[in-house]
């Protein structure tokens, strides 16, 4: 296009906002940060250095090493989640009577925010709630459980939700993928004589396997900012605090910015892997686009 | 097309039964619990039916004492404003970035795409103290100033719609004399539209189904509808039959607006997951 002074105001007055905002509520924030996370700061007064005391802090611990861990639980259940998601978007993939309803019925968990979430299953764990009178119900009631207070069992208990909360994201995911398999494909491998299974494992699959890895790399880099379930199911009771409750609970209700900081910093490096391999994966491209 | 067999297909219907029956389990026992009274509630199993399905006092209940309705039409505020103004901010950055060439169009568009690396949990500490120093804590527009932010996922819905906008319609109408401003507004936003609903769906549950900001930034005064529901459920002495009915009052709205807008959610959401 042909360029005057005019076109550079243009420009200028369409990106002049929007980068200030970038700037001031993304990457100043995150430099600063980077700086505070090697400092004393309490949010008051001046910072002072304290060199990598705050990461050291943080990784000989034990109580912050735990946060780390519940996270594990969390990519755990991912295995489950995305298996789930993966034959849903198959079985979808096609034409048949009721598509609709089911499609409608099976995205409602995805619509749902974390609040209702939450407290949809703090009732499904209770005690006298949906869980044990179900065991209960079919004879089973030797299993019912304290879920939520139990040590042991209410960090995978408060994980399983999320294959309940975040199957529906995945399934979208992959039914995209199947949905932009050029049809062709199909129709040659019918010319053929392929079955079903075959066409499934030599069309469908291949061709959104780099998604399945996204989703992988997806579940990565949401299970370290867990937040909004052990929060509003637990406050981070009974051992189910997070990196980000933790990040909360220093930064705004101890004073510790300095440590919250540097707590911060972990979590940003292990999304920035996470996502950098999501990147490069989706660069490459899956095998028929 | 290949032919799916018999069994194939009675297959389909088991596993996709199995699979609303698993959506549905955790949420049918608070259909029931809404509707019965709070003795009824901790004397029957919570599988059984209520005996009056006509009770709503627990209904009216949670919409008085959880002060629903106000928190409600805050969010509605918070998402007219926010989406406007980002809608509005997400439509000039790709139109400027897709079609002009330019010094620093490449720093420009490399700082909005890494941007994806930053999650918003990893910088509160210091937005909130940016928050703080211009008095916005508290204040409605605290949230919708952290929401209106252009993010990357909607410049790329953006650009997927301006690749299939022919270059040569803005050229034919700078050669007759239409300002840039003018061919944005009159030929660009009206070709846009489909990717402005999808973006507006997306940030739309996103931004009305969301905790953290507003739990954050709106802790006194002013709440937002999750804000509200959490303060009434984190209520110990709410009952849970009360409870299950503000449930169901959360869940309907956004239910409503997906039975309306089914087919552009369903499609808006894998195409934007697709681009």
């Amino acid at each position: 296009m042909v360029r005057t002074k005019g076109t550079r105001l243009f420009i200028f007055i369409f990106l002049a906002i929007p980068v200030i905002h970038l700037m001031v509520f993304s990457y100043i924030p995150i430099i600063s940060n980077i700086y505070l996370s090697f400092t004393n700061y309490n949010g008051v007064n001046p910072p002072k250095w304290v060199g990598l005391r705050n990461y050291e802090r943080l990784f000989t611990d034990p109580q912050y090493i735990k946060l780390f861990k519940n996270c594990l639980w969390y990519m755990l259940v991912a295995i489950p989640q995305l298996l789930f998601a993966f034959i849903l978007a198959i079985f979808v993939n096609g034409r048949f009577k009721g598509i609709n309803f089911f499609k409608g019925v099976l995205i409602i968990p995805y619509l749902l925010n974390g609040v209702i979430i939450s407290t949809i299953f703090i009732i499904f764990f209770n005690n006298s709630g949906t869980l044990n009178s179900i065991l209960r119900a079919i004879g089973l009631g030797r299993l019912a459980q304290q879920w939520l207070h139990n040590l042991r069992l209410v960090n995978p208990s408060i994980a399983s939700i999320s294959i309940w909360r975040y199957y529906g994201l995945n399934f979208l995911m992959f039914f995209g993928g199947l949905q932009a398999i050029p049809t062709e494909l199909y129709e040659a491998a019918a010319i053929d004589g392929c079955t079903k299974l075959q066409e499934i494992r030599y069309i469908s699959i291949p061709s959104i396997l780099n998604i399945l890895f996204i989703n992988v790399l997806l579940s990565i880099s949401g299970s370290i900012q867990v937040f909004e379930i052990p929060y509003i199911m637990m406050n981070g009771a009974n051992g189910t605090a997070t990196p980000v409750i933790q990040i909360q609970q220093s930064a705004f209700y101890e004073n510790r910015v300095g440590f919250a900081a540097a707590l911060s910093i972990v979590v940003f490096i292990i999304v920035v892997i996470a996502v950098s391999l999501q990147r490069i994966f989706d660069k490459r491209g899956s095998i028929y686009q | 097309m290949i032919k799916e067999s018999k069994f194939y297909r009675v297959l389909r219907y088991v596993f996709l039964t199995a699979a609303c029956i698993f959506v549905v389990v955790p949420i049918f026992p608070l259909i029931f619990m809404a509707f019965k009274t709070g003795a009824e509630y901790s004397s029957t199993s919570v599988l059984v039916p209520p005996q009056n399905w006509l009770n709503f006092y627990n209904f009216r209940y949670a919409i008085r004492v959880g002060n629903l309705g106000k928190a409600l039409f805050n969010t509605a505020i918070i998402l007219l404003f926010s989406l406007t103004i980002q809608l509005l901010f997400t439509t000039m950055v790709s139109y400027v970035l897709h079609r002009f060439e330019f010094n620093g169009k490449k720093i420009i568009t490399t700082l909005f795409t890494l941007t994806m690396f930053i999650p918003v949990v990893t910088t509160q500490t210091v937005v909130f103290q940016i928050i703080y120093r211009m008095g916005l804590v508290n204040k409605m527009p605290s949230v919708i100033l952290l929401y209106s932010g252009v993010n990357i996922v909607g410049v790329y819905i953006m650009f997927n719609q301006l690749n299939s906008i022919p270059k040569e319609l803005d050229e034919s109408a700078l050669i007759d004399g239409a300002s840039y401003y003018r061919i944005f507004r009159s030929i660009i936003l009206p070709l846009m539209k489909p990717a402005c609903v999808t973006l507006l769906i997306i940030n739309g549950i996103g931004y009305y189904n969301d905790f953290y900001i507003p739990n954050l930034y709106l802790r006194k005064n002013v709440q937002t509808f999750t804000v509200a529901l959490h303060k009434f459920f984190g209520n110990t002495a709410t009952p849970f039959e009360i409870v299950a009915a503000a449930i169901l009052l959360g869940i309907a709205p956004i239910m409503v607006v997906f039975l309306f807008l089914q087919r552009y959610i369903f499609y808006g959401l894998a195409g934007a997951i697709k681009s």
